[in-house]
């Protein structure tokens, strides 16, 4: 510290403070380039030229559909006071790297705590304001989400699947009561449900006007104490459901599955007579019962199908992305290629390229695998095991790098040959990390694995995108709670084996 | 004989660690190599088996000069000299046997070994050595679970695996709390007594120097400043210790040579300085 005061003392400010602070208002940071404090003064310039110039793009942005920057900035304040704010805290800001230009030019060394305060500030209003970030909806509308929430939290409901039967039991009226109409027999097997009317005929409600015949409606043999709707089927075989005074008429069975109604015949635009002078009608009861015991719902059996596809999607990726980056990883080693400037070459490419793959997110290698292979879990393989050859070449080789040199050394000097030093000296070192990198890599490429699918790379990632797409939040919920469950029993597994392995 | 002549090491980046060195070790001598940290003790024990290629000299081993030897000749060559190190360098997930066997892999075809098949005689070997640096019990145990003292006597089992006839020791007694140092040198002390094997050894306190030394040279800046037979040791004054030590060195431990000088030297020969 001395040292730097001392300098500053020895090369004074090149012009009077009121000079620099003058030159400052009018490019910000050059007083302080003049009071020789250079790097400041570049530092400050540049903060306050990017916060200027990220204010008037957010204006821009805020009223684009004005003409003329004033009358941008109105709207756009209009619309987000905040911008506003900005603004005071940049002309604020401005006027301080002034007084700090003055101040850096009359003293060594000035506070300009508040001044690099202040630079903080404005960069994370202009944060506040890009990202959109609005509590009040959130603490408003939030709510409004709960039952979704609820849905993916807890969607047991929809693990289990009660088989359901529709049970029917129908019988024939004749409309207007003819003498000798023609009506087919029925058969119903002992057991069956069935319905019987008695008059088995009668006439159509009248619209506005008199009511049809009251039918006397019976059945049995239906599923107990259930609710059964009435449904009439006319002569053309269209179905509708029995409304009495506008209403949907139930009827609930008793405990031994029978039930006894009255239902009037209702009124039908369509003529009721064809060529023979009468048309045949059914009326029906319709219930829907569950039989049997519930079984597991068919999005349950495929939430599983698919999680274990995923958990081997990112074990063949980690097992190919093992086997390839070990090679990789010893000529990516420096302590193994600083021979001479040949394998250093080969150590600086390979590290390159690696760097280069690396830095390629998986989910694009999933989208490049997909054009190459097509959709499915081949392709998620496919982009793992890149990335995993890049990541595991990066961290093997690094294990490689940390050995102790010592072993290898002693094993050396016995007058073993290079084969058997690396077997001794090297592998038994570089077994942990090895073990612990690959059981990482394997952890992180199931959780990969999900989210590949979501794209196409196969597993269950690419049925919880459809499932939520469809807003079916249930099923969704479902692949949640499987993919959770997994990660958290891979990741507890993984730290096992590393803690054993370490 | 063990003959080193004008021996000079420069690194790569400019340090020259040996300045010219020349001295002679005849057969069955126990040398000790004295000097401060950085003087090139440990460049010059590397260069005799050559884990350091020397920039310039010669160092004659029963008259074949071994710093133009390679490949299968440097390996023959290494297995015949052992070496012992101050941090034990034992592969420490490995087994103490393991590590012991390690010392056979000179004599040892590459695939048999690598499939961790030895012959027999080369297992009796290695339970020969446990037994005679006293660590028969703990042959299945972990390296890095063994005690420091005990971590040195495998590693000096596995130099005895290789037969040597010459064992380098870089400040091998280093690490070790007093009481283990001596027994460490005692071991060595044996083997050379016992098996005429010559010892050269890197050492820092000058008690240990003149109790176990038979001859010594001292290193400074990569020259040597001093060397002296097993009385000369004993009887080294002030100013020969300042001239390895530097002037601001302060004596510790050892017997002063001044104070013995009154004293008859105990074979009663003339020393001569």
């Amino acid at each position: 510290m001395s040292g730097k005061d001392q300098r500053l003392e020895e090369k004074p400010s090149l012009v009077p403070p009121v000079v620099a602070g003058l030159i400052s208002l009018i490019v910000p940071g050059l007083g302080h380039m003049l009071a020789r404090n250079f790097r400041k003064g570049l530092v400050l310039l540049l903060v306050f030229l990017s916060a200027a110039g990220l204010w008037i793009w957010r204006v821009n942005d805020a009223a684009r559909r004005e003409i003329g920057f004033v009358a941008m900035f109105k709207k756009a304040i209009q619309l987000q006071p905040i911008i506003l704010v900005i603004l005071i805290v940049i002309v604020v800001l401005y006027l301080l790297i002034a007084y700090d230009a003055y101040k850096s030019a009359a003293t060594a060394k000035p506070n300009s705590f508040l001044m690099w305060v202040l630079v903080l500030t404005s960069f994370f209003i202009l944060g506040w304001q890009i990202g959109e970030i609005r509590p009040a909806v959130l603490v408003r509308d939030g709510a409004k989400s709960l039952p979704l929430l609820m849905r993916v939290l807890w969607p047991w409901e929809k693990a289990l699947y009660y088989p359901e039967e529709l049970l029917v039991g129908s019988a024939d009226v004749v409309i207007p009561c003819t003498e000798n109409a023609e009506v087919p027999p029925r058969v119903v097997e002992e057991g069956d449900p069935y319905v019987t009317v008695t008059p088995a005929c009668g006439d159509l409600s009248q619209i506005a006007g008199a009511e049809g015949t009251k039918l006397k409606m019976v059945g049995g043999n239906f599923a107990p104490n259930d609710e059964t709707e009435i449904w009439w089927v006319d002569q053309v075989r269209n179905e509708f459901r029995y409304r009495y005074g506008g209403e949907y008429v139930k009827v609930v069975t008793d405990e031994n599955g029978a039930f006894e109604l009255d239902v009037v015949i209702p009124y039908r635009v369509i003529p009721t007579t064809g060529d023979k002078g009468y048309a045949l009608w059914q009326v029906e009861a319709r219930q829907v019962a569950s039989v049997g015991k519930p079984v597991l719902s068919e999005e349950l059996k495929l939430s599983v199908e698919k999680m274990i596809e995923t958990i081997f999607l990112g074990m063949m990726s980690t097992f190919f992305g093992v086997i390839l980056s070990i090679p990789v990883s010893f000529i990516a080693s420096r302590n193994l290629m600083s021979a001479n400037w040949f394998t250093k070459t080969i150590y600086m490419v390979v590290r390159t390229i690696l760097n280069i793959i690396r830095s390629i997110e998986s989910l694009v290698w999933a989208v490049i695998a997909i054009i190459a292979v097509g959709l499915g879990p081949f392709a998620g393989i496919l982009a793992l095991t890149v990335h995993s050859i890049a990541a595991l070449g990066k961290l093997y080789s690094e294990a490689i790098e940390s050995i102790d040199p010592g072993p290898v050394e002693a094993i050396q000097a016995t007058g073993a040959n290079w084969l058997q030093t690396v077997w001794y000296a090297v592998i038994p070192q570089i077994v942990p990390p090895f073990v612990s990198f690959t059981i990482y890599r394997w952890d992180i490429n199931v959780r990969m694995s999900t989210v590949i699918g979501m794209v196409g790379g196969g597993g269950i990632g690419y049925l919880l995108i459809q499932w939520i797409r469809l807003l079916d939040y249930r099923s969704a919920g479902i692949a949640i709670w499987f993919i959770a469950i997994t990660v958290a029993i891979l990741d507890f597994v993984s730290s096992e084996i590393r803690n054993r392995f370490a | 004989m063990l003959e080193v002549r004008n021996l000079t090491k420069i690194y790569d980046d400019g340090t020259v660690a040996l300045r010219n060195v020349s001295f002679i070790v005849p057969d069955g001598e126990f040398l000790v190599v004295i000097g401060l940290s950085g003087s090139g003790k440990s460049t010059l024990l590397r260069c005799i088996n050559r884990l350091i290629d020397p920039t310039e000299g010669q160092i004659l081993w029963d008259g074949v000069d071994i710093t133009s030897l390679k490949g299968d000749d440097l390996r023959n060559l290494r297995r015949k000299i052992g070496m012992v190190f101050q941090q034990f360098n034992l592969v420490k997930r490995s087994t103490v046997l393991t590590n012991v066997m390690a010392g056979r892999l000179g004599y040892s075809p590459t695939w048999r070994s690598i499939t961790n098949r030895f012959d027999d005689a080369d297992r009796e070997r290695a339970q020969t050595a446990l037994k005679r640096m006293g660590i028969t019990d703990q042959a299945n145990k972990r390296a890095d679970e063994l005690s420091g003292g005990q971590q040195q006597r495998v590693g000096i089992a596995r130099a005895l695996m290789q037969e040597p006839k010459l064992i380098l020791a870089d400040e091998p007694v280093a690490s070790l709390d007093p009481v283990l140092a001596h027994s460490i040198l005692q071991h060595l002390e044996s083997l050379n007594k016992e098996d005429g094997i010559t010892i050269i050894c890197s050492l820092h306190y000058l008690d240990l120097v003149q109790r176990y030394g038979t001859s010594v040279i001292g290193l400074r800046d990569g020259r040597v400043v001093y060397e002296g037979n097993k009385k000369q040791i004993l009887r080294m004054t002030d100013a020969e210790f300042k001239t390895i030590y530097g002037e601001e060195a302060e004596r510790m431990g050892g017997i002063s040579g001044e104070l013995l000088e009154e004293e008859a030297v105990p074979d009663g020969e003339e020393v001569t300085e």
